[in-house]
């Protein structure tokens, strides 16, 4: 699993790529949060693209719950480009309506 | 030998009684799906609203809290948890008993929280002089909340004045023991002064009863305990009470779990089948089914090369064969 991370005018948009499981989680989920970090200090919003994330399930959901409780009220964090699928595994943990999802990583 | 697992409560936290509103709107659902037929016969009607209505229109999931037989495995009476829903079961038991099944009750008690034990009071084999009744509990404080629900203040019969031989047996979580030939094991769940799950083997056949439990995003390790101690269960009894985003955000550290994390456990185990139980007691006829269509579409969602994993969604009157 790769996590890249790159600067986008107002946003740091996290690209995760490959499965979280239980090798990884753990530094996965210390990367995200990281990535929380250095949104806040940057004053922006953390776009976690979800497009390279083969599949999710509750490991991954729980690692992006640690990322929006380490951000709290002051930093945003959307997730973007998720599959059909994903999008359906987002509604059906109610996980959207905890984080803003769009489309387009980059709108 | 077969095994019969049998759902007399499946409400979590509090009882739900079915309101007016609730029947009328299953009766319009019902007029507006039979758009006009005449039914010859009540068997007729009965034949369509079955083939036709969904569960929340023709069923109901019920509104008693947790209480679960297990059947077949033992000549004695098998119980998870003494919610609302033991009794209705003691009335089913009586019956029985009539019919000539011993006397005998063991119960399995996941926890002491008041919708666990509140049927108690109301369970009427704990009145027979005749019969004996084990309290099997990984708490060494069973028996004290067990009289403590007795007590004046909050009911009018004391626990010294019941009839029946009530015993209590504490057990240590990952040591097996033996009650009349079936094997059982207990486990500790993260919940408010702690839960137990239990595990019973019988007949070739697993039955686990996982119930208020909650399963922590940073504790992903325990998952894996946790999934060898459920690891190919025939059926898979678990607390899902809330969706996996209220659990990990306003309802954090409440006790409780989600389908979503119940699936993905099951399927690291290799259990066969699960029922989602514990229902939250806000949630309609019509959204607890909508819980169980999602869930079912999760498990497909996620399934990947493994073997399909039944899900089922339990309700008062639930019987399950394995």
């Amino acid at each position: 699993m790769d996590f890249a991370l790159e600067r986008s005018e107002d946003r740091l948009i996290g690209r995760p790529k490959g499965r979280v499981d239980e090798t990884n989680w753990k530094p996965f989920s210390q990367a995200l949060i990281g990535a929380v970090r250095q949104a806040r200090e940057a004053g922006a919003t953390l776009v976690i693209d979800l497009s390279e994330l083969e599949g999710l399930s509750s490991r991954e959901l729980r690692v992006l719950a640690a990322a929006q409780r380490e951000a709290g009220d002051d930093v945003g964090v959307v997730l973007a480009a998720p599959s059909p699928q994903v999008r359906e595994i987002l509604a059906i943990s109610r996980y959207d309506q905890l984080f803003a999802v769009t489309e387009d990583p980059a709108a | 030998m077969s095994l019969t697992v049998r759902f007399w409560g499946t409400r979590g936290s509090l009882p739900v009684a079915g309101r007016a509103e609730a029947v009328q709107a299953k009766i319009v659902r019902a007029l507006m799906a039979a758009g006009g037929r005449r039914f010859e016969t009540p068997a007729e009607a009965e034949a369509f609203a079955r083939e036709t209505l969904d569960f929340a229109a023709f069923g109901a999931y019920g509104g008693a809290t947790a209480c679960v037989e297990i059947e077949g495995a033992a000549p004695a009476f098998f119980i998870c948890d003494l919610g609302s829903g033991v009794r209705e079961f003691g009335v089913d038991a009586v019956r029985r008993c009539a019919a000539g099944h011993a006397k005998v009750f063991h119960v399995f008690l996941s926890h002491m929280h008041w919708d666990h034990i509140m049927g108690f009071p109301f369970f009427g084999p704990a009145y027979d002089p005749m019969a004996r009744i084990v309290v099997h509990s990984g708490h060494p404080d069973a028996e004290a909340a067990l009289r403590r629900q007795q007590a004046e203040i909050s009911f009018p019969v004391p626990f010294d004045a019941l009839g029946a031989d009530i015993s209590f047996a504490v057990h240590a979580p990952g040591e097996a023991f033996d009650v009349d030939g079936v094997v059982v094991s207990l486990t500790p769940q993260r919940h408010s002064h702690g839960s137990f799950g239990f595990r019973f083997e019988a007949a070739g056949r697993s039955v686990v009863y996982s119930t208020d439990s909650e399963h922590k995003m940073e504790d992903l390790d325990a998952d894996a305990a946790f999934a060898a101690f459920i690891a190919g269960g025939d059926l898979v009894i678990c607390d899902t009470m809330y969706s996996l985003g209220e659990a990990v955000s306003l309802k954090q550290d409440w006790g409780h779990s989600s389908n979503v994390v119940a699936v993905d456990l099951c399927h690291a185990a290799g259990a066969r089948r699960l029922a989602l139980f514990h229902h939250e007691p806000n949630r309609s006829d019509e959204a607890i089914q909508r819980v169980h269509t999602e869930t079912l579409r999760y498990e497909e969602l996620v399934r990947g090369a493994r073997p399909a994993l039944e899900v089922i969604c339990a309700y008062d009157g639930l019987e399950v064969a394995l």
